[in-house]
C-alpha cells in the first residue's frame, strides 16, 4: 500500500452487510475510518413520477409500495394529507384502527432492526430469536389483513378492515407474549458483556449534533432530542390515544437500542389502550374522485422517524406532485458525520443503527433503456399481471 | 493402559490420518452446526451437509483472479491441509497412540497447527480484494494474540508429566488423571477457548466477519482450494479437541472415551459461540494478553509450584 | 413554544425579505422570497434555531402563454407541529440558486436530488455527483420536469 494513495473499502452495492442495495465507500487508515462517500438509487422505481399520471387512488397503493417494512405509514401519511385536501375526515374508529396498524408494524419493524443490527454485530442468536418473536406480529397483521405486508389497509376516507372480538383477543395475547420477550431483550440489550462491547460508546451522536443535523425519530431520540410528530403534531387517533416521549442521553448505539426498545412497550400500551377504547362509528367517509386544487403537508411518525409527504393537487383526478422525504434520508447525514474516526468494524453497526431503508430513499425515477433492455409500459406490466395470476 | 498401536502407512493414508480424518472432521462440523443451529432456535443442516458441500465445490470451477501470483494461490491450499494432517500423525486420534512420536514432538504439532492460519493470512494477502487484504491482517493478528497464552496453556501438562511427546502426555493423563485436572482447570479454559479463536469460531471471527469484510481472507477463493482450505480447518477441529482432552480431561485411551469427551468439549464450544456478541480485532486482542495470557501463566506459577511440591 | 407563537415568531423573522406570505392551514405559513434574498431569509431562520430541515421540494412549474417557466423550490422547515415553507423560484432560463450546504450541511443529500431531478444548479453546493439517478442516465434530462415523459420504447422508436 503506498502511502498517498487512499485504501478504500466498498461497501455494496451488493455486500453481505447490506440487505438492501447502497453504496458506501469507507477510506481506512489500518482499520480506523477516515471518510465516507454515498451513492444511492439502485432502487429507484420513479414512484413520485408515476404518481402524477395515476389517479388518487391508484397512487395510494403506489405509495404503500415505497418501503416494504413501513407500508402502513406512507399510505396514512398519503391518505390524512388527500383527507385534508378534501376538506374529509375519516370516521373515529377508522383514525383508531389505523392508529392501531401503525403500532402493530412498529412492533415489527423495531424487532425486524433488533435482528438486523444484533447480526451486523456478529450477534446471531439474538438474531434468531427475535425474529422468531417477530413472527407473531407478522402474524398478526395477516390475520388483520390478510397480508404480511403492504397490508393495504387504507383508503382514501377511511380503511378496509373492521377489528372484531376474536381479532381483538388474538391481539391481546400476542402483545402479552411479545411484551415479555421484550423484557428479556432490553435485559440483554442493556446487560450483556460482550454486546455492551459492541455498542456502548460506538457512533456517539451528541445531542446538538443531533439537533445540527436534523436527525429525526429513534435514533434522534437516542440523543435526547425531543420530537416526535405523534406527540408534537397528533395525527390520526393519537390525540385521543396519547404516546409517551421515550428518549435517552447517550446517544450510541446502546441508547438506540434502548430507545427503540423501549419504545415497544409504548406500543403495547397504545395497543392494549385503543382495543379497549374502539370507538364505534362507520369505517369510510365519501372522498371525492376529483381533489380540489391545493397544497398540503402530512407528517407521520413512521417506525424510523418523522415522514414527511408534500401533496400538491390542481383539482382534477391526478395528484400534480407528490413528494416523499423518508426518515433514512434524514439521518444518513449523521452516518458521514460519525463514520469518521470509527473503526471499520463497527460501521456495520452503525449503518444499521440509524435503521436505514433504501427502498425508501430510493422512490424516483429508472427507466430501462438501452438496446436490449426490454421497456414495459404500466398496461404491459398490468396485463403481465393479470395473465400471471391466472 | 497402553493405547493401540497402528503400522505407519495405514496411519498416514487411513487411519487415523488421511481419510478418517477428513471424514471426522466432517463429522464434527455437522455436530458443531447442528447445535449451533439448535441453540439459535433454528433447525439446522442435515448429516450430510458438510460433505455435500464439499462434493459441490470440489466439482466447481476455480476462479483466479487477476493480479495473484498463481502458484501461491495453488500451492497455499494444499500446504495447509497437508499441514493439518500431518500434525495428526503425533496425536492420540480416537484414542489410538500416535503413529510417530519423537522427543519434543508437541512443539512441532503446534506449529503444523498454525500453519493452517499462516497459510490463510498469505492467501489473503495474496489476493488483490481489500476485504481479503483486511482479512488478512486481522487473521494474523489474531493469530498473534492467541498463540502465546494456547502455548504457555499447553505448557502446563508438559510440565506436569516432564516430556514433550504426546503420547507420552497423554499416557501419564491416564494415569494419573486427577492430577492433570485439579492442577490446571485455568490451563483447560484458555486451551479451550484458544481453540475458538485458532479456528475463528464465533465471537472470534472478526478474520471472517460477513458483515464486513465478507469472507475475509477467503474471499477470491473458490471451488477446489475454498474445499481444501475447508477440509483443513475441519481437522484442526478434530486434532484440537483431541489435544484439549488428551491434556486435560483425563487423557483419551480408547475410542469411546475419545468421543465422549471430544464431543462434550464440542458441545461446550456451540454454547460459546452462540451467546456472544462478535469481538472486535481490537477487543480479541486485548482479551487476550490482558486476560488469556495471565491466566495462562497464572496457570504456569500453580504448576511450578505443585512440581516444587511434589 | 406553541404553533401561533412560532409561526408569527417566523414571520417577523422573515419580515425584511418577505415577497408574499400565505397561511393555507392554520399550522402553516408560506413565505415567498426571491433569489437574491434567500441565503438571507435562510441564514435568519438557522440563527434563530427555528426548527430544522425537514425537506426541500422542487416544483415544476411550466410556462403558460403569460409566464415563462420555472422550478420552484420548497423548503420545508418544522418545529413542533408548526411548518414554515420558503419558497424561491429560478426560472428555466436562468435555473441557479444559491446552495444552503455552507448553512446546514445536512441539505447536501436533499441538495443533490433536488439537482438531478429537476435541473436547478445550486452554486456552492459541495458534491454534485449523482445521488439517485443511474450512472447512464443522459445528461440534462431531468425526470421530474413536467416535459419528461418517459423515453422513446425500442420498438416505437
Amino acid at each position: 500500500m503506498e502511502e498517498t494513495k487512499k485504501f478504500i473499502v466498498p461497501i455494496g452495492p451488493q455486500h453481505p452487510a447490506l440487505k438492501e442495495p447502497g453504496h458506501f465507500e469507507f477510506s481506512v487508515e489500518g482499520e480506523i475510518v477516515t471518510g465516507v462517500s454515498i451513492r444511492l438509487g439502485y432502487v429507484h422505481r420513479g414512484i413520485e413520477k408515476g404518481a402524477e399520471n395515476r389517479s388518487w387512488v391508484q397512487s395510494l397503493y403506489l405509495f404503500e409500495r415505497v418501503c416494504g417494512i413501513c407500508s402502513h405509514v406512507h399510505a396514512t401519511a398519503f391518505a390524512l394529507g388527500v383527507e385534508k385536501l378534501c376538506n374529509v375526515s375519516a370516521p373515529p374508529r377508522a383514525q383508531a384502527i389505523r392508529t392501531l396498524v401503525g403500532e402493530l408494524e412498529r412492533i415489527h419493524s423495531h424487532m425486524l432492526w433488533l435482528g438486523v443490527a444484533a447480526h451486523e454485530g456478529g450477534f446471531d442468536t439474538l438474531f434468531m430469536y427475535s425474529w422468531r418473536d417477530r413472527e407473531t406480529v407478522m402474524d398478526l397483521l395477516e390475520m388483520l389483513c390478510g397480508n404480511r405486508v403492504n397490508y393495504s389497509i387504507n383508503l382514501l376516507g377511511g380503511v378496509k378492515f373492521d377489528i372484531d372480538h376474536a381479532q381483538r383477543d388474538a391481539i391481546l395475547r400476542g402483545v402479552d407474549f411479545l411484551e415479555e420477550r421484550s423484557h428479556h431483550y432490553l435485559k440483554i440489550c442493556t446487560t450483556d458483556r460482550t454486546f455492551l462491547g459492541r455498542t456502548r460508546g460506538v457512533g456517539t451522536m451528541t445531542r446538538e449534533q443531533a439537533d445540527e443535523f436534523g436527525m429525526v425519530g429513534p435514533t434522534g431520540r437516542a440523543s435526547g432530542n425531543k420530537r416526535d410528530v405523534r406527540i408534537d403534531a397528533p395525527y390520526a387517533s393519537y390525540a385521543e390515544f396519547p404516546v409517551k416521549l421515550v428518549t435517552a442521553e447517550a446517544g450510541d448505539l446502546m441508547a438506540r437500542f434502548d430507545v427503540r426498545i423501549r419504545e415497544l412497550f409504548e406500543s403495547f400500551r397504545l395497543i392494549r389502550l385503543i382495543l379497549d377504547n374502539l370507538p364505534q362509528s362507520e369505517l369510510t367517509a365519501r372522498v371525492p374522485r376529483r381533489v380540489p386544487a391545493g397544497e398540503v403537508v402530512s407528517r407521520v411518525e413512521a417506525p424510523r422517524g418523522e415522514l414527511f409527504y408534500y401533496i400538491k393537487s390542481n383539482g382534477s383526478d391526478q395528484p400534480e406532485r407528490v413528494k416523499v422525504r423518508t426518515p433514512s434520508l434524514c439521518n444518513w447525514g449523521s452516518v458521514t458525520q460519525t463514520a469518521v474516526g470509527s473503526k471499520l468494524a463497527d460501521m456495520p453497526m452503525i449503518l444499521s443503527g440509524i435503521d436505514p431503508c433504501f427502498s425508501c430513499n430510493d422512490r424516483l425515477v429508472n427507466i430501462q433503456r438501452g438496446d436490449n433492455s426490454q421497456v414495459w409500459t404500466w398496461e404491459d406490466l398490468r396485463r403481465y399481471g393479470i395473465e400471471y395470476y391466472r | 493402559m497402553n493405547n493401540l498401536t497402528v503400522p505407519p502407512l495405514i496411519a498416514f493414508l487411513f487411519f487415523p490420518g488421511g481419510l478418517f480424518l477428513m471424514f471426522g472432521g466432517m463429522a464434527y462440523e455437522w455436530i458443531d452446526r447442528k447445535l449451533v443451529a439448535r441453540f439459535q432456535n433454528r433447525i439446522g443442516p442435515r448429516w450430510f451437509q458438510p460433505l455435500a458441500d464439499v462434493v459441490k465445490l470440489l466439482s466447481k470451477e476455480e476462479i483466479i483472479p487477476q493480479g495473484v501470483d498463481r502458484i501461491l494461490f495453488y500451492l497455499l491450499p494444499v500446504l495447509a491441509l497437508s499441514a493439518a494432517l500431518a500434525s495428526a500423525l503425533y496425536v492420540p486420534i480416537a484414542g489410538f497412540a500416535p503413529a510417530y512420536s519423537f522427543k519434543g514432538d508437541l512443539v512441532v504439532t503446534l506449529y503444523m497447527l498454525s500453519v493452517l492460519t499462516l497459510c490463510l493470512g498469505l492467501a489473503g494477502a495474496n489476493t488483490p480484494n481489500r476485504f481479503a487484504l483486511i482479512g488478512a491482517t486481522r487473521t494474523l493478528t489474531q493469530l498473534f494474540s492467541y498463540e502465546a497464552p494456547f502455548l504457555l496453556a499447553l505448557l502446563g501438562p508438559a510440565i506436569v508429566a516432564g516430556t514433550w511427546t504426546i503420547g507420552e502426555i497423554n499416557f501419564y493423563t491416564q494415569l494419573h488423571p486427577w492430577q492433570m485436572i485439579l492442577t490446571q482447570p485455568l490451563g483447560f479454559v484458555v486451551a479451550l477457548v484458544g481453540l475458538m479463536g485458532k479456528l475463528e469460531l464465533p465471537p472470534f471471527d472478526a478474520p471472517e466477519a460477513e458483515t464486513e469484510i465478507v469472507a475475509g481472507a477467503l474471499t477470491e477463493y473458490s471451488g477446489r482450494g475454498l474445499a481444501l482450505f475447508r477440509i483443513g480447518k475441519n481437522v484442526e477441529l478434530l486434532i484440537g479437541l483431541t489435544l484439549v482432552s488428551a491434556f486435560y480431561l483425563g487423557g483419551v485411551g480408547n475410542p469411546l472415551l475419545f468421543v465422549v469427551k471430544t464431543v462434550g468439549l464440542l458441545f461446550v464450544m456451540a454454547v460459546l459461540q452462540s451467546l456472544f456478541a462478535r469481538l472486535r480485532i481490537d477487543q480479541t486482542v486485548g482479551l487476550w494478553w490482558r486476560i488469556g495470557a495471565l491466566l495462562a501463566l497464572l496457570n504456569l506459577l500453580v504448576v511450578a509450584l505443585f512440581r516444587a511440591l511434589a | 413554544m406553541d404553533t401561533q407563537t412560532a409561526l408569527t415568531q417566523a414571520q417577523e423573522l422573515l419580515q425584511q425579505w418577505t415577497d408574499s406570505t400565505a397561511q393555507p392551514e392554520a399550522h402553516r405559513l408560506d413565505v415567498k422570497v426571491s433569489r437574491e434574498n434567500f441565503k438571507a431569509a435562510i441564514t435568519a431562520v438557522k440563527q434563530a434555531k427555528w426548527g430544522y430541515l425537514a425537506a426541500i421540494t422542487g416544483l415544476d412549474v411550466p410556462a403558460t402563454e403569460e409566464a415563462e417557466g420555472q422550478v420552484e423550490g420548497l423548503y420545508q422547515f418544522c418545529e413542533g407541529a408548526a411548518v414554515l415553507t420558503i419558497r424561491v423560484a429560478a426560472p428555466y432560463s436562468e435555473p441557479y440558486l444559491p446552495s444552503i450546504c455552507d448553512l446546514i450541511p445536512v441539505a447536501t443529500l436533499y441538495e443533490r436530488e433536488f439537482i438531478e431531478m429537476f435541473g436547478v444548479f445550486l452554486e456552492g453546493t459541495p458534491n454534485t455527483e449523482r445521488l439517485l439517478l443511474a450512472d447512464d442516465w443522459p445528461v440534462g434530462v431531468y425526470p421530474l420536469r413536467k416535459s419528461f415523459t418517459g423515453f422513446d420504447s425500442p420498438d416505437e422508436a
